[in-house]
């Protein structure tokens, strides 16, 4: 397969690992929760395009499927709830004031988890399909940069949204490597993301009810001391 | 390379003057756009050059307190920058000054005349000034690594820190293949922005203590030296213009001198420059006067754009 | 050659002349040109040796021979004849600077010893650079050390100058103590004292060679001033004498720099094993560390020699910058690159002990006129000193790395070297050399920073103090040795192939010298141009931009005037000199952003009128302070830590004289028993 390619196709697939990077870095470099959110939603757009592009690479038309599934559920039902549930939140401020690593070590931080990445994927036995070459790096970029927000920051919104982009690696690792799962397994685990996320809104919904905010040093008092 | 005519070295020096005779105009047309873009008629775009010759008409004042340095400064600033100037394709596809400094002297030449502004802001003993030079400071010293990471992905790639070798590589290349490069490109956006003293990092039009930097390391000049002032200012922001459109622009630059080829040369390099800074000014309405110590947030995403230029190059 | 091993002998006997007749003209009028003419003369003569062995083969002699153990040997190759020709140029500035500024020390009863001392000093770097045999080079090295401490605590009635001669003490010999275990695992190998056993190198294992490299590097690097073994560095340099600074940061930092050459390149083959690509990185990584936190220290310091002290650590990291990749080139076999790095280090090492030793004599001048070392004291020097600015501002220019000067073309090969680093076959070693240069880069920066910092607020503006106000510009022999480095920079900036060709014939590279008027090149393999720099075109670019934009002016704007007026005070009534911006202030945002290394700490006090009205507010006091993570994060720990052990120890010293009687029979007892197990094997 990786013979066939033309050189724009080749062009188009780094130029979409480019962007997929650049919305990916809008998470990190942002503070404002409306502003992930738009960040999230560019993120999975780029992503139903790659995953589109993929099937049309291979013509596997289930992947279009898979695409139009992401577009419909992650780039528009998620932020759409998400939306909904930063907007009835109680506290003023929608920012993410103090996180636990200030933003210009995180940019730098992810940076690092980008090389990172890039030097793990060179080590993988995986073969050298054009596709896979480009975006296994991508996605453990996605995966590590996820769980760096999660870390680093502290509101419960902050986490969602890390969450959300581990998923959209792993996704990305799943359709590169495997080119999809099948359909059934594919629409269950947009399913249970929804689910997910829906859960999730409530949580956060509850959380800032009875703290007044989302900020997940909150939950330390649940501690059994 | 080195032996070239003394049409070349001719048109060499037309390139430098060009750069420097336009400069007051690209200044003139960000200003129009600006205005249009907050509904406001502006003044014309030639009114930069009108300024320019009546400032140099002015009597000056100066500080009392003040040594040869600040009076030596806009001389120093319009001096560096104006030779940086002759480093610089502009239409043709190399400078016949390439073989004697690289992009890495333009730096070095414009970071001697930051220098010397620094030194006069703080030679007035004027609190304004010395307010700008550490603000200054501050910017300069994190702008630093970015631009050394971003040559660095310029270099390898196009093979050189002679910009002409740049140049003439870049011509070579359709854009699209190097996602480093796309990189280098943001990274270089940022730069430019900060060092031309642009919106999120500085805010040129007020006198504010707040927000200003350039402004206020040159608050006390006037007449003749204001006008150097800003017009090495000027030469400065179309330099660093023509180099993103000379390395990430780069098409049809005139390989054969023939007139027809040159006149149309220059044709495109003003439209890709006013186009450059009309966006650039377009870009400074959409977006508020960032707190001081955010700035630095903003040089992060410079730096680790370049780094990730690195990787992509590299790996 | 006989003419040159005369010239060593001259050289010798002058600075002893100069030596003696300081000791012994004491309180005489004319003791400073007893003292320091013949110095002078001799550092001259140091020079012209320097050139006499670049020109011809060179000298390798013994003196006398005791058992092979003991014999002086001495060897001046291109290497030594490089470094003498540092510790000839600098001392002979140094030695006319002093003339005038001994002056300072004339009230003093031991203004003799000093002048003995710099004699000694400077001699004692020459031998320690010439001699060919470990023993004979550690007795001048240690000779090298103890003078430097004695001229450290030379002003010892100051309790501070004595507490950091102490440390110095203690940090010099614990890297003499590294190289004496270096040269002995050299010495276990080869079973020879002399260094040119240790050049054959083809008898030592490779491993033995690495760890004799490292244990050398930290030694040498102590001396050098590396992090985190530099903390002697920045209290030492400024308790000595300005001129005895000047020496110590030019000249003495060279000399380790010289060592650690002589191990690389000398007693190591390079590119040999595959062991110096790790040794290579490693070295760029502390040099890497040691420019960038050397000069972030420098930029809040408000003591203008600590100041430059610690701007000497961030050179001795750009040079080991250089040497690293250097290494790191010739063990891939990318020789011409290796040797790009190589002349940008050593190019390095020139230009920092010229302009190094033209900022000491500086602030010597300032010291020597205002009698403060603290620069929020200063301002205003510029019309009262107008020639020292003219010089410090010349050594600012250089040593921050802006061109016409020679720091530029110092730090311009240092990058390009950086930037060659994608030509390296390895992808790991590539992106992380390449972040290399992020630390580099932010260094150039920080240098900017500090000395537009040192610089602006020690001679513009309005002065501080009264310190200040009184400050008169300082005797003409003073200036005329700042002037012989200051002019040094310019010719090394406007014509770098004097360096360059001086460094090519010294180290024997291969690479052919040529006209000082020659283009600095790198060329692609294609054979495109990859960077060329050619510093006189830039001159002529620079006085035909002035002619033309001034006639333009004159031209345009006619004849104009000038009028002199207050600064802008916006209608607020006239400035004093405490609105302006202080050293601190200026330092201030970015002391926020890497306040990581510094532990910024603001310790307010406010005072009002009545306790029951806090609004009402009589003054607020702001101390701010900087602190030292390493001094005390690190040393704290290993003080404390060692304190404990030592408590410990000390209960052994019990003040019984029957204590001392056992552990006499105990020692006693442990020794027979070791010996007598020692014959039955």
């Amino acid at each position: 397969m990786s013979d066939l390619l033309l050189p724009t196709q080749i062009d188009l697939l780094h130029v979409s690992a480019v962007i997929l990077l650049i919305a990916t870095f809008g998470i990190v470099v942002r503070r404002g929760f409306s502003d992930w959110l738009h960040a999230y939603r560019y993120q999975t757009i780029i992503l139903a395009g790659i995953v589109a592009l993929i099937g049309f690479i291979t013509s596997i038309w289930e992947l279009y499927i898979v695409s139009a599934l992401t577009l419909g559920i992650k780039a528009i039902i998620i932020p759409k709830v998400l939306f909904y549930v930063t907007k009835k939140l109680d506290s003023p401020i929608k920012l993410e004031m103090n996180p636990y690593v200030s933003l210009r070590i995180s940019v730098i931080a992810s940076a690092l988890l980008v090389a990172m990445s890039y030097f793990m994927a060179l080590q993988l036995p995986i073969s050298s399909d054009e596709t896979i070459s480009v975006f296994l790096p991508v996605s453990f970029s996605l995966f590590f940069i996820g769980l760096f927000i999660i870390i680093s920051r502290r509101k419960a919104l902050s986490q969602i949204v890390g969450l959300l982009t581990i998923e959209n690696g792993l996704f990305l690792f799943a359709v590169v490597v495997t080119h999809g799962f099948s359909l059934i397994i594919e629409i269950g685990l947009m399913a249970d993301i929804l689910v997910g996320v829906i859960v999730s809104s409530i949580l956060l919904f509850r959380m800032s009810k009875t703290f007044d905010s989302i900020d997940i040093e909150n939950l330390e008092s649940l501690r059994d001391d | 390379m080195s032996d070239f005519s003394m049409l070349d070295y001719g048109l060499g020096i037309f390139q430098a003057l060009l750069i420097i005779v336009l400069s007051p105009l690209i200044v003139g047309i960000m200003r129009k756009t600006k205005a249009k873009s907050q509904k406001r008629i502006g003044s014309g775009i030639f009114q930069p050059y009108y300024d320019i010759i009546k400032l140099l008409r002015k009597d000056e004042i100066i500080s009392d307190q003040s040594s040869w340095i600040f009076r030596a400064t806009p001389w120093i600033n319009f001096v560096t920058t104006a030779s940086a100037a002759f480093f610089i394709p502009v239409f043709l596809v190399y400078s016949p000054f390439g073989v004697v400094g690289d992009i890495l002297l333009v730096v070095g030449l414009f970071a001697l005349g930051r220098f010397f502004t620094m030194l006069a802001g703080l030679d007035t003993a004027s609190s304004f000034g010395g307010l700008g030079s550490s603000r200054e400071m501050m910017v300069s010293v994190l702008v630093e690594p970015a631009l050394f990471m971003t040559i660095f992905v310029i270099a390898s790639f196009y093979g050189g820190t002679n910009i002409s070798t740049i140049v003439s590589s870049a011509n070579d290349t359709s854009i699209l293949v190097v996602p480093g490069i796309l990189f280098a490109l943001i990274a270089f956006f940022i730069i430019m922005m900060a060092e031309t003293g642009k919106l999120p990092f500085d805010n040129p039009s007020t006198h504010l203590e707040l927000t200003m930097i350039h402004e206020a390391m040159v608050l006390e000049y006037s007449g003749k030296s204001l006008a150097l002032m800003e017009w090495s200012h000027a030469i400065k922001q179309i330099i660093l213009f023509t180099l993103f459109v000379d390395i990430f622009l780069p098409w049809n630059f005139v390989e054969q001198i023939s007139l027809i080829g040159i006149s149309f040369g220059i044709m495109l390099f003003i439209v890709k420059v006013s186009a450059l800074a009309s966006f650039t000014a377009f870009i400074e309405t959409r977006v508020a006067k960032w707190r001081l110590f955010r700035v630095s947030d903003l040089i992060a995403m410079a730096i680790s754009s370049s780094m990730i230029g690195v990787i992509f190059f590299f790996l | 050659m006989s003419e040159n091993l005369s010239i060593v002998y001259v050289i010798i006997a002058f600075f002893s002349l100069g030596a003696t007749l300081g000791l012994f003209t004491r309180g005489q009028k004319y003791h400073a040109y007893f003292t320091y003419i013949p110095s002078a003369f001799a550092s001259f003569l140091t020079i012209i040796l320097s050139l006499a062995i670049f020109s011809s083969e060179n000298i390798h002699l013994t003196f006398f021979n005791i058992q092979h153990l003991f014999d002086f040997e001495i060897f001046i190759d291109g290497v030594a004849a490089f470094f003498l020709l540092i510790i000839g140029l600098i001392p002979f500035a140094v030695s006319i600077y002093s003339l005038s500024y001994s002056k300072k020390f004339d009230d003093k009863k031991n203004n003799s010893a000093l002048g003995m001392l710099f004699n000694v000093f400077i001699i004692s770097m020459i031998l320690v650079v010439i001699s060919n045999n470990v023993f004979f080079f550690l007795i001048f090295w240690e000779l090298m050390s103890l003078t430097s401490f004695f001229l450290v605590i030379y002003e010892h009635e100051n309790k501070n100058n004595l507490k950091s001669g102490l440390t110095y003490l203690v940090m010099t010999h614990l890297g003499t103590g590294f190289i004496f275990a270096s040269f002995m695992l050299m010495y276990a190998q080869t079973g020879s004292f002399s260094f040119d056993s240790f050049r054959d190198v083809t008898i030592i294992p490779q491993y033995v060679k690495d760890i004799a490299f490292v244990l050398a590097f930290v030694g040498f690097g102590t001396k050098a001033g590396m992090i985190p073994l530099h903390t002697w560095l920045p209290k030492a340099h400024p308790s000595a004498p300005s001129n005895v600074s000047a020496l110590m940061s030019a000249v003495m930092l060279k000399i380790a720099i010289y060592g650690i050459v002589r191990y690389l390149f000398d007693f190591n083959a390079i590119g040999s094993s595959s062991d110096y690509v790790w040794l290579g990185v490693g070295i760029i990584i502390i040099g890497s560390i040691s420019a960038l936190v050397g000069i972030l220290y420098a930029l809040v310091e408000n003591n203008i020699k600590r100041a430059l002290a610690f701007s000497s650590i961030e050179n001795i990291g750009i040079i080991f910058i250089g040497l690293g990749l250097s290494v790191v080139f010739a063990a891939f076999h990318l020789l011409s690159l290796s040797v790009l790095a190589f002349i940008a280090s050593m190019f390095h090492t020139l230009n920092h002990s010229i302009f190094k030793g033209l900022l000491f004599m500086t602030a010597g001048s300032i010291h020597y006129s205002t009698h403060t070392k603290n620069i929020e004291d200063l301002g205003g020097l510029i019309k009262k000193m107008p020639w020292t600015a003219m010089m410090f501002l010349i050594g600012s220019i250089a040593i921050i790395g802006l061109p016409p000067l020679n720091g530029f073309i110092g730090e311009w090969l240092t990058l390009q070297s950086l930037l060659a680093v994608f030509q390296i076959p390895s992808n790991i070693l590539q992106v992380s050399l390449a972040f290399a240069i992020l630390a580099f880069a932010l260094t150039i920066g920080l240098a900017g920073a500090t000395f537009v910092r040192l610089f602006g607020i020690t001679f513009l503006s309005k002065s501080r103090s009264s310190k200040a106000i009184n400050a008169v510009e300082v005797p003409r022999l003073m200036l005329i040795g700042k002037a012989i480095l200051a002019s040094s920079c310019v010719l090394l900036g406007i014509l770098p192939f004097i360096g360059i060709n001086l460094i090519v014939s010294a180290f024997d590279l291969p690479y052919t010298p040529s006209s000082p008027f020659e283009t600095i090149s790198i060329t692609n393999a294609d054979g495109s141009n990859f960077a060329s720099l050619l510093m006189p075109a830039v001159l002529i670019i620079f006085v035909s931009v002035i002619v033309g934009i001034f006639a333009f002016v004159r031209i345009i704007g006619g004849k104009t005037k000038t009028i002199k007026y207050g600064t802008w005070d916006c209608g607020f009534g006239s400035l004093s000199e405490r609105t302006q911006y202080t050293a601190t202030s200026l330092a201030e945002p970015i002391r926020r952003i890497f306040g990581i290394f510094y532990n910024p700490y603001n310790d307010i006090t406010v005072n009002s009128y009545a306790k029951e009205n806090l609004y009402l507010k009589k003054s607020i006091n702001v101390i701010s302070t900087t602190r030292n993570i390493f001094d005390e994060k690190l040393y704290g720990k290993i003080i404390s830590g060692s304190l404990f052990v030592l408590d410990k120890i000390r209960k052994i010293q019990s003040g019984k004289v029957n204590a001392y009687i056992l552990y006499i029979m105990i020692t006693l007892i442990a020794l027979l028993l070791f010996v007598g197990f020692g014959i039955h094997e």
